[in-house]
């Protein structure tokens, strides 16, 4: 699990660290967008090329990069598998009982690769650079327009920045209450699945008990500060768009441009 | 004597071969003998909590053994058959009082011993001893341990420790947060636990004050590296040394510091409120056969 790095922060300064992330949430979706309208190999040829730019933009490692996202190969593999072995159309090269492979399928298959592995890079690259009260922060911003039709935006940012800073905290306690039973001779991850279940409840109970004293003591905090409600509030970490943030639209518009170009042959 | 824990040049690495790790233990060599009370203290971060969980197999060296009464832990050690092991070693966590999760005190103290094999009977045997031990009237067995005062939630918390009947009980930090009373309960109970049922026990502890009254064997970490092992009067003699590794002394070896200051001699700084009452009683007496 340690190697995992999808969602994780990693500090550093780089060109993409420093971009706002307003910008850079609304970039990760519009490369997402733009994806979907790829369709040969050129389009993912520069999107590839575009992605792996961005990484080595990012200041992080390729090997380490690689090597993180590896966890969730096993899930990009199994749809691919599906989409290989079930869809219809083009020659049959092969086939058995209700499973065919037709060379339409092959495209597919690796295109359907291709797009999961994009995505989850330029995710990746997002929570590696983006600490997770920034994204909270970005989110506000983003979804500021929703305010007209009395979405509870600030509150949802709130909620949104509070859940977030907490994981670390819950994942702590967790570790300590598995060890501490653990000690009290609990076998977690082991034996029959019945087994395993009644093994969460020494776990999940104090997680909970422990989450409601947070939140209880929490709450008191903030009120105690003068916290009344989330709207009528000052910021004090403001995001200001800068000249890299355009920079980086820029290059991006223009490979999304490309792609629509590249559709047609 | 017999030696109870044994670590040969253990190192421990937190998410090794990560932008994220992190040395916690480094190159730490130390013997614990059987029955022995022994505190580990340094400043916050120096890896006692990490070095404690090396004891209990909770986590195990990135290199170097351990040897645990009998039991050898290396970095390949997988986690089969650790269970009768684990059962040895006691281990109260800091605020115990949040593992509590059964709907009765007896409940959750019975549940370590089933863990490991009991009948509820014997199970329920050894909650109530353990009950009795740790100071928890008989009429809160049935009560729930969410009802219960953070005072008492901690009894009960190192009470399901007890019931299991370790041969070594590591505490870390059994005191954080308790009032005086319930302080000097809980450090009185190991003293007993300790004396009278020769149970090695290492406590982790940030009061100075309770090193010098309760262990006869001292651990200093500093930078995840066990540098100073020795008896109480042995580590608290430099005082440059200790304020570098950002520890205090006792408060009656300062309040003795400030007896020098003010002149009166100290042929060797006393620990205790007893040794600096005999000292002082000397000296008046001393005083007294002068005139």
């Amino acid at each position: 699990m340690s190697n995992f790095i999808f969602g994780r922060y990693l500090p550093g300064h780089s060109w993409i660290h420093r971009m706002s992330p307003q910008s850079k949430l609304l970039l990760s979706f519009y490369f997402v967008i733009v994806i979907f309208f790829a369709n040969n190999g050129y389009s993912y040829g520069l999107l590839s090329a575009l992605i792996v730019f961005v990484i080595l933009m990012s200041g992080v490692s390729i090997a380490y990069f690689l090597k993180g996202i590896r966890p969730l190969i096993w899930l990009i593999v199994f749809t691919v598998l599906l989409q290989v072995l079930f869809s219809s159309g083009g020659h049959v090269l092969w086939h058995f009982g209700p499973f065919s492979i037709t060379d339409q399928s092959l495209i597919n298959g690796g295109f359907i690769f291709i797009r999961f592995l994009l995505i989850i890079m330029i995710s990746t690259v997002l929570t590696l650079t983006t600490t997770p009260l920034a994204i909270a922060d970005g989110v506000q911003t983003v979804l500021k327009p929703l305010k007209k039709v009395k979405f509870p935006v600030d509150t949802l940012a709130l909620m949104l920045s509070i859940a977030l800073r907490f994981v670390p905290t819950l994942m702590d306690e967790m570790e300590t209450i598995l060890n501490a039973q653990r000690a009290r001779g609990v076998d977690f991850g082991s034996g029959s699945l019945k087994h395993r279940v009644k093994a969460a409840v020494p776990l999940l109970v104090p997680l909970f008990t422990g989450a409601i004293n947070h939140a209880e003591n929490l709450s008191t905090a903030m009120e105690a500060r003068g916290f009344s409600d989330s709207e009528h509030r000052t910021k004090y970490r403001l995001y200001k768009w800068q000249f890299r943030d355009t920079i980086s639209w820029i290059v991006f518009l223009l490979v999304g441009g490309l792609v629509l170009v590249f559709r047609k042959y | 004597m017999d030696k109870a824990i044994s670590l040969k040049n253990v190192t421990h690495t937190y998410q090794a071969n990560t932008p994220f790790a992190q040395n916690a233990l480094d190159n730490v060599t130390l013997n614990i003998e059987k029955g022995e009370f022994t505190a580990i203290i340094g400043h916050t971060g120096s890896g006692k909590s990490t070095l404690v969980q090396h004891i209990n197999a909770l986590l195990k060296p990135t290199t170097g053994s351990l040897n645990v009464l009998g039991k050898v832990i290396t970095p390949t050690t997988t986690n089969k058959n650790l269970k009768a092991f684990r059962k040895q070693v006691g281990m109260v966590f800091q605020f115990p009082e949040k593992q509590l999760f059964e709907e009765t005190v007896i409940k959750d103290i019975m549940f370590g011993p089933k863990n490991y094999g009991a009948t509820d009977e014997e199970a329920r045997h050894s909650a109530e001893h353990a009950m009795k031990l740790v100071g928890l009237d008989h009429s809160l067995s049935n009560k729930s341990p969410f009802d219960l005062s953070g005072g008492q939630m901690r009894r009960v918390a190192i009470a399901g420790v007890l019931a299991m009947d370790p041969e070594i009980l590591i505490l870390d930090e059994p005191t954080a947060g308790l009032d005086p009373r319930g302080h000097n309960e809980i450090m009185d109970l190991a003293k007993y636990l300790n004396q009278q049922q020769h149970m090695t026990i290492i406590l982790i502890t940030h009061q100075m004050d309770d090193v010098v009254n309760y262990a006869t064997n001292v651990v200093v970490m500093d930078q995840g590296q066990a540098v100073k092992i020795g008896p109480p009067d042995t580590i608290f003699t430099n005082l440059d040394w200790l304020r570098k590794m950002q520890l205090d002394l006792p408060s009656s070896a300062e309040f003795a510091r400030k007896l020098e200051s003010a002149g009166i001699a100290f042929d060797q700084l006393p620990l205790t409120v007893n040794q600096l009452v005999d000292r002082v009683a000397q000296l008046v007496g001393k005083k007294a056969a002068h005139e």
